[in-house]
């Protein structure tokens, strides 16, 4: 019984360690190399720790390209298009997890479909309908096509969040008087503040990595964003690694930290609320 | 409050996203329907031609290719996804030191924008100072350096193992969520009547999260069927069309040869497969929450 418990231990972390390596390697080396000079990274043998640390990747990178518009760019069509999309999907929510009324069952599923309906058919479409009414190639555009992705998903994530909320809270306030809308308003919305925060940062992050629509939406300069710019560091089959690992770490550094903080809320959003 | 107070409220808070969900998808992908049925080219104006994209990407062993990859692509990558996640949730659900740490890093590849990880990947794939081929060479099981991107009969395996490496997270941590549902008696139980644990795990664990894997499984599935980034950012297709998936064939006629319809009536025909996997989570997601 004793061996056969070391046994397990020793399966048992050695296959977490093993997991770990594989997670952690490709960012560790993302790392490793963004710290490194130029003439280091060319090194036929790799240093698997940087010999002189040097910033000059960064240095470039905030420097002389335009790598601060593009971030500046993403931050605003991200910061806007979550704010307006949690806005409109909350009250949606509400309506659909708290009342009964004719078509609700239509209009989930519809935006379960919504959400789950992949880019890779949707860009034509949307390419289309940008062009038509002369936004392509401006943030403008992104930001009228991005809640696409951001409304359907808020919108599900928030449904399984108001109904987690006891339906007694809401019964006490309008037996106090309270209107419906008002008690949506000062005692439901409140109470689903956390949800609220943590489908926010999950909206913000969808902007921020998303590459496609940006790719046939936007060709001009001054308008990319930072999933734009990362690629356009690539010329021809020129691939400046310092930077663009550098990049890479500047743009993984936000939705990191927002993941910290909101993990715990990471798997019902996830699973559609489906899993549980 | 009666029923027709309510819909009146329920249609007014949720008007803004029903208008929003109609004009900029449904419309659009009405319009789009339709210019699949012409010979729409970017600048030119659309001449009706009935099935005509169709039966040509029918005939057309381009597309053909497109369709086998990206079963290919799909199946290999979701087979995979699931088993290391299913490792992954087993190592979780143990009594081990530091878990929610060990969860939290784990879980970082899901997180970072799909963009850097293809670039990361990349560049460790690199032929001139790649890590990969450089610790292969070391240990001496090549004996020289890969073009991990660039031979045909790499190129496929290299474009799943990143689209792997994102994806074992999401299925970990549904299937550990499964996991911890499990009643600890009931293991327990089945120790003292001297079940092993191969037995254990294939009588009692898997049955018990058999629904959220396949769930899990199934809207991986729908991702990964129509994964575009990172495909087109290491390989364009290439080489030789060895990873050239219907995404990437539909991006590569519609942007660079400009053909629209065409364009288009490649993602209408991987729509049917689409709609029965979504009718599946639809249909589940809905059942058990209601």
């Amino acid at each position: 019984m004793e061996n056969k418990s070391i046994g397990k231990q020793v399966l048992v972390y050695g296959t977490l360690a093993l997991l770990l390596i594989f997670a952690l390697f490709p960012l560790y080396w993302m790392l490793n190399t963004s710290f490194k000079s130029q003439g280091e990274i060319y090194n036929m043998t790799p240093s698997f720790w940087p010999q002189v640390f040097s910033w000059s990747a960064y240095e470039k990178l905030l420097t002389e390209k335009g790598f601060l518009s593009n971030i500046k760019n993403s931050l605003y069509v991200s910061l806007i298009v979550s704010f307006l999309s949690i806005l409109f999907s909350m009250l949606a929510a509400y309506a659909i997890s708290k009342l009964q009324f004719k078509g609700r069952g239509f209009i989930s599923r519809g935006i379960l479909y919504a959400y789950l309906m992949p880019r890779a058919v949707l860009f034509i479409p949307l390419y289309m309908l940008v062009n038509a009414i002369g936004l392509s190639n401006s943030v403008y555009g992104l930001m009228l096509i991005y809640p696409t992705i951001t409304i359907p998903y808020a919108t599900w994530m928030l449904v399984s969040y108001f109904k987690s909320i006891p339906g007694e809270i809401e019964e006490a306030a309008m037996i106090d008087g309270c209107s419906r809308a008002r008690t949506m308003w000062s005692v439901i919305f409140p109470l689903a503040a956390p949800g609220l925060a943590a489908t926010f940062i999950f909206a913000f992050t969808l902007c921020w990595s998303e590459y496609l629509y940006a790719l046939v939406i936007v060709t001009k300069t001054s308008d990319k964003t930072i999933t734009l710019g990362l690629s356009d560091m690539i010329v021809g089959d020129v691939f400046a690694w310092g930077p663009l690992m550098g990049g890479s770490i500047i743009a993984s550094i936000p939705v990191i930290i927002m993941y910290l903080f909101t993990s715990k809320y990471m798997v019902s959003g996830m699973t559609v609320g489906g899993v549980k | 409050m009666n029923t027709n107070q309510n819909n009146k409220l329920a249609y007014l808070l949720m008007s803004p996203v029903l208008i929003y969900l109609l004009a900029v998808m449904v419309l659009p992908f009405g319009w789009a329907l339709y210019l699949s049925f012409t010979n729409k080219v970017v600048g030119a104006d659309a001449v009706f031609i009935g099935l005509g994209n169709y039966l040509e990407l029918l005939q057309d062993s381009a597309f053909w290719k497109a369709t086998w990859n990206t079963v290919v692509f799909t199946g290999v990558a979701v087979l995979f996804k699931t088993v290391f996640g299913m490792i992954m949730a087993l190592v979780l659900n143990e009594k081990i030191i530091f878990r929610n740490t060990f969860r939290v890093l784990l879980f970082l590849p899901w997180t970072i924008p799909t963009i850097v990880s293809v670039f990361t990947w990349q560049w460790i794939y690199s032929d001139v100072g790649g890590v990969l081929n450089f610790l292969l060479l070391k240990v001496h099981l090549i004996d020289q350096p890969l073009g991990w991107l660039a031979r045909p009969d790499l190129a496929m395996f290299s474009v799943i193992l990143v689209n792997v490496w994102r994806g074992i997270p999401f299925m970990g941590i549904a299937i550990l969520a499964g996991l911890q549902t499990v009643s600890k008696e009931m293991y327990e139980a089945a120790m003292l009547d001297g079940a092993g644990a191969v037995k254990r795990f294939w009588h009692m664990t898997l049955p018990s999260v058999k629904e959220v894997t396949i769930l899990a499984a199934v809207m991986t599935t729908i991702w990964t069927l129509n994964d575009f980034e990172i495909i087109w950012l290491l390989t364009r297709g290439g080489p030789a069309n060895a990873t050239q998936v219907l995404s990437t064939l539909s991006y590569t006629i519609g942007f660079l040869n400009m053909s629209l319809g065409k364009a288009i009536a490649i993602a209408i025909m991987t729509m049917p497969p689409l709609i029965l996997l979504i009718n599946y989570v639809t249909k589940r997601s809905l059942s058990s929450r209601d």
